[in-house]
This record gives C-alpha cells, sequence and structure tokens, in this order.
C-alpha cells in the first residue's frame, strides 16, 4: 500500500495510548512501530515519538503526535494503523480529549506493579465518553514486583470488561506486542465517516514550521482533503490554500489525498499557531459543512506567574523567547508587564503548574535566560462597590478590601486515587486545604478515589507535594475547573527592608493570612542571605504589619589561611559565590535570591 | 628569576580531626624513604629547568616535616643549596610538632641553616589539645620551644587556633596569654574551618560539634587583634602576627603574589603565570618522579584579568594593602581603570578605605574580608 493508494475505510483503525507517566506508553509504541516495520530496528532510538528534550527527561508526552503503520493480521489482509499520541498529564486534558476524539480506540497501558493512577482514570472516563473501544493491557509483567492479578481485578472493576480480554504484555521483553495488534484489528471498529459529505477534519495538534507556518494534524472525519482545495477553519472563518498534505511515517510523507477515517497532517500556509487550535474543525471553503466538530475551546489559562528578567537587559530577549514559544503553544499567553521591584517582564497564563514549569525551564535552558519567576496564582473575580466586575490574576493589584463588595475564586473538582492506608491523611489536607468532600469510591479492596470540590489557589500552591508525602508518593490526583464561588480573600504585602516588594504580594484565605505570612517571613529569613546591614522583613495587610522577622547583618566572613596551595581553590571559591549573587536581584540595598520569589511555594 | 620553594612532607603521626592537608598517618621512618628519594629527584628536576633561579626562601611544611630524621631533613636542604643560586640571609623556616624535636635534631637543623621554627602548638589547654586530636600535650609545647631557644632558634612562630567546639572566649584568652607568655617571634590565629572529609565535618553533619557562634568567634578575633598589638606584635596579615622584623618572608611571597616552587605530593607553585599543583597521591607522585617527569596533576595559565584580581585579594589581606603603583608596574594600567565601581562601593559600605598610595581593608572589612574579595574576582 503505497501512501498514494486509496485506502479502503474499514481497513483503517485508529487508536491512541491511554497512559500514566512512567507506565510504559512510549516503550508499547516503539514496539508496535517495530513490530510492523515502520521502523527499523537500526533508525530506532529511544521512545520514538517523545522528541523534546523535556518530553524525555520528565517522562510525559507535551505535544500529540501520530504515526501511521501498515500491519499484515492474522486474517490475511492488510490494515492501516493510525496511532495518535497523547499529552499524559492533566494541564492538557482538553488536548487529550481531542487526541481521543480522532480515534475509536485506545489501549489502556497499566503497571503491573502500580495499578491505575487517577490521572489515568480520568482520561478513560474521557475515553468513554468520546465512545472509544478500550484494549486493557498490563504492562510491566517482567518486574518482581508485578502483580497482574490485582491490576487485572482493578481493571475489570473500573471497565466491565472480561478477564480473557486483558491483555499482558512487557514492552521491554517484547511479551504480547502480536496481540495487542491483532486486538486493535479486531476489536476496534473501523471508522464511520463518509467520503460523500462535506469535508470536516478535527485539529487534534498543530506544529509551527518557521517557514511553512502552522502545520495541522488532522484526522478526517467525512470527506475528501487534497492539495490545491481552499479550505476553512469553521471557528473563525479563515481560509486557506492546501499547499501539501500527508501521513506519518512517523516522518511526513506527502500524499495526494486523505480521506474520511484518515489521519494526517496539511500544510495550508497557516501564519499562526492561534488560527490553527485544537479541537478546531477544517471543512471545504466552497462546500463547506453545515456544524463543525463538537467539543472546540478556547484555550482558557487557570494559572498564571510573572517572569523577569535578572539582568533586565534581557528583557528584549524574553519577548522574543516567549513569542517564539507561543508559535508552537496557543494555549500559553503573555502579557507585558511592570513591577517596582523587578523590573519589565511577563505575566503569563498557563494550563496548569506542570506547563508553567515547562515554559520556565525552555526559557532558561534553551534560551539561556535567567529569570525571576513569581508564585503562581490563579485569576480572582471581584465585584467592586461601584458595580463593576474585574479579574485579577497578579495578586499585587488586588485591590484595597474597602473597594470590593464580593469576591470570587476558581474552584475545581479533584479526584484522587489513593491505596486505602492514607486515606486519613488525605481527608485531613483535603480539609485544610478548604476542600469540600463529595464522594468516596472503592476501586478495589485496596484502592480509593475520593472527590473534593477544592479552591484551585489551594492546590497550585503545594497540595501536589503533600499529597504526594502523605502518600508515600501512592496518590495520585486529577482536577477539572468548575467554576467560580465566593470566598474571603486577603492580600498580604512583603516588606523587605521596609519597602514592599510587589511580586512577594499574596491572596490568601482570611483564616489563613496570619499562618501563611508567619511562615513566608519565616522562610524569607532563611532564603535571603544576610546583608551588611540588618534586614527587617514584614508582611502586612492592608498597612497592618502582622508578621515580622529580621536577618542579622553579616558580622564575619574571612577565611583564616591563605598560603600557596590554597589561592586557585580559595578563587574559585569566590567566583562561585559572586556566580551566585549575579543570580540574585538587587532591591534597594537587599540582594534577594531567585527563589525568593518562589517563597510562598516552597512553605513546609 | 627570585622564588621562594616550598617543600611538602604528606606524612604525619595522626591524623588531627579538623586536618584535611594532604597528609597520612605513618608508623615508622623508613616507610618515607622511598618518598625522600623522589624529593631529590624533583628537586634536581627543577635545578635543571631553572638554572637562574635564586631562592629567596625555602619553607618545610606538611604533614610534619620533623618526623623525618634530622639528617635527612638537613640533607635534602644542603641539596637544595647546592643545586641552586641562594640570596644572602635566605630564610629557611621548617613546621614541627611539639615533641617531634629534640636537642640533636634542633642542632642539625640549625647546622644546616634553619633560621626559623614554625611549631603547630594549637592550643594551651590539654582539653582542646585532646578535642583535635593532636598527640602532644601542653608541656610538650613549653619543652620543645624552651629547646629550641636554648639550641639557638631566634625566630620561631607559634600556631594557635581558635572557635574550637565548645570553646568560650576567656577559653581562647587564657591560651594566647599563655602562648604570649613564651615570648615567641611570630603568631598565626587560625579560625578553625570545617573541612569536608575531616572527622570534624563528619561530627558536624551529626550535629555533634558545638561550634561558638559568630558573636563569639568575632569577640575571639578582635580581642586577639587588640591583645597581640598591646604585647608589641605587628598584624601584617589577616592571620599573623609578627615582632618587628620577624614577619615570614616566605608566605610574604604568597601574599605579594610572587613566584613560587612547591615540591612533594600535592605541592602548588606559581611561576611564569602558571598555577598548577603536583599530584596529590604520594604513590603517583613518586611514580611520575620516578619516570623523570615533572609530577604536575593539573594547571592553570592565569589570564591577567585573574592575575589581576588574584593580586588584589592576596594584597589585601596584608596590613599595607595594595599599592597602586605596584599594579600599575606590574599590569601596566591603573587599578582604578578596572576597579573603580568596585573600590568605590566598598569604600563606601565602609569596607575599604583608599588614600593616594593604595588600598586597604577597614577594621570592619577585615571582618568581611571574602565579601570585600568577591568583588574583585570574575563571577
Amino acid at each position: 500500500m503505497s501512501p498514494n493508494e486509496p485506502v479502503s475505510i474499514d481497513k483503517i483503525r485508529n487508536f491512541s495510548i491511554i497512559a500514566h507517566i512512567d507506565h510504559g506508553k512510549s516503550t508499547i509504541a516503539d514496539r508496535l512501530l517495530e513490530y510492523t516495520g515502520t521502523i527499523s530496528e537500526r533508525e530506532r532510538r529511544e521512545q520514538i515519538l517523545d522528541n523534546m528534550d523535556l518530553e524525555r527527561e520528565k517522562g510525559i508526552t507535551i505535544k500529540s503526535k501520530a504515526v501511521r503503520l501498515q500491519y499484515h493480521a492474522k486474517d490475511g489482509e492488510k490494515y492501516i494503523l493510525n496511532l495518535i499520541d497523547t499529552p499524559g498529564h492533566v494541564d492538557f486534558s482538553y488536548e487529550v480529549s481531542r487526541s481521543l476524539a480522532a480515534c475509536e480506540g485506545a489501549l489502556l497501558i497499566v503497571d503491573a506493579s502500580q495499578g491505575v493512577q487517577a490521572q489515568t482514570l480520568a482520561n478513560i472516563q474521557l475515553a468513554v465518553k468520546n465512545n472509544l473501544k478500550i484494549i486493557p493491557v498490563i504492562n510491566k509483567i517482567d518486574l518482581a514486583t508485578a502483580n497482574p492479578a490485582k491490576v487485572s481485578q482493578e481493571l475489570r472493576n473500573i471497565l466491565e470488561v472480561k478477564k480473557e480480554k486483558i491483555i499482558l504484555a512487557s514492552a521491554k521483553e517484547g511479551i504480547g506486542t502480536s496481540e495487542i495488534l491483532e486486538a486493535i484489528v479486531k476489536r476496534i471498529p473501523p471508522p464511520r465517516g463518509n467520503i460523500k459529505l462535506p469535508l470536516k477534519a478535527l485539529i487534534f495538534d498543530s506544529l509551527y514550521n518557521p517557514y511553512q507556518g502552522a502545520i495541522v494534524y488532522v484526522r478526517i472525519v467525512d470527506g475528501l482533503v487534497k492539495p490545491g482545495m481552499i479550505i476553512q477553519t469553521m471557528s473563525n472563518g479563515k481560509k486557506y490554500e492546501v499547499a501539501e498534505i500527508g501521513i506519518f511515517r512517523p516522518q511526513m510523507q506527502p500524499a495526494l489525498g486523505l480521506s474520511a477515517g484518515e489521519v494526517g497532517y496539511i500544510k495550508a500556509g497557516f501564519k499562526d499557531i492561534k488560527d490553527t487550535r485544537v479541537g478546531d474543525t477544517i471543512t471545504d471553503a466552497s462546500n463547506p459543512a453545515k456544524v463543525s466538530l463538537p467539543g472546540y475551546k478556547k484555550a482558557n489559562p487557570l494559572v498564571f506567574c510573572s517572569i523577569y528578567p535578572i539582568d533586565t537587559e534581557d528583557y528584549e530577549n524574553l519577548k522574543s523567547a516567549l513569542d517564539k514559544l507561543k508559535l508552537n503553544d496557543s494555549s500559553l499567553v503573555s502579557e507585558p508587564e511592570t513591577s517596582q521591584a523587578l523590573g519589565f517582564g511577563f505575566r503569563c497564563g498557563f494550563l496548569g503548574l506542570l506547563h508553567m514549569e515547562i515554559i520556565q525551564e525552555r526559557l532558561e535552558r534553551e534560551y539561556s535566560l535567567n529569570l525571576i519567576a513569581t508564585a503562581p496564582s490563579v485569576m480572582y473575580q471581584l465585584t467592586l462597590k461601584e458595580g463593576k466586575i474585574i479579574r485579577i490574576n497578579n495578586p499585587s493589584f488586588f485591590p484595597s478590601k474597602v473597594e470590593i463588595e464580593k469576591m470570587e475564586e476558581p474552584y475545581v473538582k479533584a479526584d484522587i486515587i489513593t491505596p486505602s492506608q492514607y486515606i486519613g491523611g488525605i481527608m485531613d489536607l483535603a480539609q485544610d486545604k478548604r476542600g469540600i468532600f463529595k464522594n468516596m469510591e472503592y476501586l478495589d479492596e485496596l484502592r480509593v478515589k475520593l472527590s473534593y470540590e477544592l479552591p484551585l489557589n489551594e492546590i497550585i500552591l503545594d497540595f501536589y507535594d503533600k499529597l504526594k508525602s502523605r502518600s508515600s508518593g501512592y496518590a495520585s490526583l486529577d482536577y477539572e475547573f468548575i467554576g467560580y464561588r465566593p470566598a474571603d480573600l486577603v492580600k498580604v504585602d512583603i516588606l523587605v527592608n521596609y519597602e514592599v516588594v510587589d511580586a512577594l504580594s499574596f491572596v490568601v484565605h482570611k483564616d489563613k493570612a496570619y499562618l501563611q505570612a508567619k511562615k513566608m517571613v519565616e522562610k524569607l529569613k532563611e532564603i535571603i542571605p544576610r546583608q551588611l546591614y540588618e534586614v527587617p522583613i514584614q508582611a502586612v495587610i492592608e498597612h497592618k504589619v502582622i508578621a515580622r522577622e529580621t536577618i542579622r547583618a553579616l558580622k564575619k566572613d574571612v577565611l583564616a589561611k591563605c598560603y600557596g596551595g590554597d589561592i586557585t581553590r580559595k578563587r574559585k571559591l569566590l567566583e562561585k559565590q559572586k556566580a551566585g549573587k549575579k543570580r540574585m536581584k538587587k532591591l534597594g540595598r537587599v540582594e534577594i535570591p531567585q527563589e525568593a520569589f518562589l517563597g510562598i511555594l516552597k512553605i513546609d | 628569576m627570585e622564588l621562594g620553594l616550598y617543600l611538602h612532607l604528606p606524612f604525619c603521626k595522626a591524623k588531627c580531626f579538623y586536618c584535611d592537608f594532604n597528609s597520612y598517618p605513618i608508623k615508622e621512618e623508613k616507610e618515607v624513604l622511598p618518598y625522600v628519594s623522589s624529593l631529590y629527584r624533583e628537586i634536581d628536576l627543577y635545578a635543571k629547568k631553572f638554572k637562574n633561579a635564586t631562592l629567596k626562601t625555602i619553607y618545610w611544611g606538611g604533614g610534619t616535616p620533623t618526623i623525618l630524621s634530622g639528617n635527612w631533613i638537613s640533607n635534602i636542604i644542603n641539596f637544595l643549596k647546592d643545586n641552586f643560586n641562594t640570596a644572602p640571609n635566605m630564610e629557611i623556616t621548617v613546621e614541627a610538632n611539639p615533641g617531634t624535636i629534640d636537642k640533636e635534631k634542633l642542632d642539625l637543623l640549625l647546622k644546616a641553616g634553619v633560621n626559623r621554627l614554625s611549631l603547630g602548638a594549637q592550643s594551651f589547654n590539654d582539653y582542646f589539645l585532646k578535642r583535635l586530636g593532636r598527640i602532644h600535650t601542653v608541656p610538650d609545647i613549653i619543652s620543645s620551644y624552651l629547646q629550641a631557644r636554648e639550641s639557638g632558634f631566634d625566630n620561631i612562630n607559634l600556631d594557635i587556633m581558635f572557635a574550637l567546639p565548645d570553646q568560650t572566649l576567656s577559653d581562647f584568652q587564657s591560651s594566647v596569654k599563655k602562648a604570649v607568655a613564651l615570648k615567641p617571634d611570630h603568631l598565626s590565629l587560625y579560625n578553625l574551618t570545617l573541612e569536608e572529609g575531616t572527622e570534624f565535618f563528619k561530627s558536624w553533619e551529626e550535629g555533634r560539634l558545638n561550634l561558638p557562634d559568630e558573636e563569639v568567634e568575632c569577640a575571639m578575633y578582635s580581642w586577639a587583634i587588640d591583645f597581640l598589638k598591646k604585647n608589641g606584635f605587628e598584624h601584617y596579615e589577616i592571620s599573623n602576627f609578627a615582632r618587628p622584623s620577624k614577619r615570614s618572608l616566605h608566605n610574604q611571597i604568597y601574599w605579594h603574589n610572587q613566584p613560587y616552587l612547591g615540591i612533594g605530593a600535592g605541592a602548588s607553585s606559581f611561576i611564569k603565570g602558571y598555577r598548577y599543583m603536583n599530584f596529590k597521591d604520594p604513590q603517583r607522585y613518586i611514580q611520575e618522579v620516578e619516570r623523570g617527569k615533572f609530577p604536575i596533576e593539573e594547571g592553570e595559565k592565569l589570564p591577567r584579568r585573574k592575575r589581576m584580581g588574584e593580586t588584589i585579594i592576596l594584597g589585601l589581606r596584608t596590613k599595607e594593602g595594595v599599592s597602586y603603583r605596584e599594579f600599575k608596574d606590574r599590569f601596566k594600567i591603573g587599578m582604578d581603570k578596572i576597579f573603580s565601581s568596585q573600590i568605590a562601593q566598598l569604600v563606601d559600605s565602609g569596607l575599604l578605605k583608599r588614600d593616594e598610595d593604595k588600598i586597604q581593608l577597614t577594621p570592619r572589612g577585615l571582618f568581611l574580608a571574602n565579601y570585600v574579595f568577591q568583588e574583585f574576582v570574575d563571577g
């Protein structure tokens, strides 16, 4: 079957892989690629589908990708299997839902020793919602700690699947690969599109190329797309001429046409990635579909932080780095901002904490920028006494209490899956974080799903770290935004050497203000190195000091001995200390290290 | 070319709890002999390489050089004198530990031209000597000192440490007063530093070391500066005090950033703008030298900017500070051309003082020397 040969729709299978981080998604994908000869052993790199450095390091997939496999099944027929890779993290649940919408089936991969995790469960629910046929696979059965029987029981509870339908695999050892391929062919239904209907193509990912503009990854739902055709994105009505279409093998390979049921890419001179938003529908401009595909949503950042260059001269570099990142990431938003303490920078919005972390790391690593990132915040909705409703995502702009009529904060529905022995500690934690208990459900005799409604503000602080520490790392978390709710909040300002450092201000629930402020000043005292002068640190609410610590003046810093053998070592030590100092921000006379601006996050 | 020459003997009877020097405990002198023979070979290699060099000073450090017999020490010194030009009035220092010297050894040293003795007293309190892991007692210090005087040494230094675990200000004062009562010519006062890999560091990590806090350390140091000045000592370097004309010539070579040669395992050299260090491991050192090679483990050629920085941070350790004229003679550019903003800011902060001729640490700058030095290195 050459890429230009027409494909019969009943020989196509579109599937994705659902798996928790490290449960073996990439390795299984590698085995499928090798087994079908899509890529030879020689060409194979570890984790073919994850090609961003950060993805590899964090063991997660950030951008969806697709690959087309040709499989000669045991029934003697040749099949086209399109594997659509999905991001594996809660921050990208919208992207996951769109990737799943492009498929008819999904492999559910669960680690034989760890069992189902909360995010996986959330993705299973998404798959079920999208009517996907799920093929459960228990991976890593070769491990000494593997307990396939237990995991199998858990899967049967969740999926109501027969025991015989669960495939046991070890991607590392190559066990189960052919069973998986046969199951994909036999159990996943072929796509149901109609080539005669007007074109409807679902965008499930896009990639920016400086020469060709955005390249969109699509699943053709109905109709046919060919080079030269004028197409239209249905969310905004913009029109483009198709320059090239093709398939993934796994590198892009041009083709003559893509028809209903197929997966491939379209190059059509899309200039801005914002015009090729995941979830949008592409149609034929001359014969448009009447209704677009369901499920499209605009990018909606939930978490915000400010990013400033340590060296003010890096502002332009930071600006252009953000612009470049935004080319490939339509969910990243940023706008210029000024801080009294930090100068010129950007307020950025992210899908979630991981998304934020990835962007910060990429800025520092790929663009060699030395940055200060402030503690993350959520978007508050405030009704002012004058009647106006405003949205504030930067604590330093939070108005005075006397101006506010009503305050609201974002809430999420959080699902936590944990071994049952940790329930007590986790419930205490959720309670402490102002959680409202909703439900508790046993997945099997040892594992429980807890559901809470929680203020997002509490989640982004340190909820995840604490959840992990209270469950010896076993609990997993998934959450989704459910709306705004009234809240009693106060803004705490931090003064260093009697001057407000706006970038350190934070918003907190009234009942927690004193404790949080006290911890914050204690933490800052620890983080800020001693200076030549005594430096007071104060926490203030509406001009009232509620906590104070003093950093004692540095009295003595001298090396006793310096003889012939000490000189080099000593100079290098001083150089290292000085380099550390360069990474600090000088505010007035006080030098403050980068991590101080994340201070509120680092509080115990 | 005038040089200082440092000789290293990386052996001692027992490792002290605070010590991170390149030194290994041994039981008998004969274990040291292969090493000593390599010292001869290394000296020979250098003597051939630097035929025109003149030695201004020789300094024997360790370890404990005086665990060697007097004959070995004087033979090596004589060998140096035979193979190098030497300056008239060359200073020859030998470090010694109390209890490792007797009349016979001292006589041999004097005969070989050793004219300065540095005694590692460390404390005049048996409790603290024990805590430090020293193998001598206070009476050992006194008798070794008196023996050296009697033999004719007229330039003796005592090393004293402070800010020891559990040490109070008055403990320290009493130690210094006892040392001064012996009328030494020179005193080195070292603030205890915790170095990784030492017994002390381990205890500290385990929370078993009760060190005096910063206030007490400051009080000890500032009291000693005052007390020693009143007793006729000149505070001529951060940790060093001397009676008139009894400064250590050898150590001043380091602080003036002048060239020196290091012989022996782990010894450092600074010559023709290169800083380098010999192999630390005595076995490896011996191996290299016996193959006729310079036993250099690592080194670097310093760029001018780093040499300038080093000249300043070393010079500021001394009472005289750094002279504008000497800096300009050396680097052909004024110190103010390179470091004007750093100097101005440190003068403003009260850590540095400046006059027409030089920059110097202020009394406060003395306590915050590292803070000052940082401004002069590359970050």
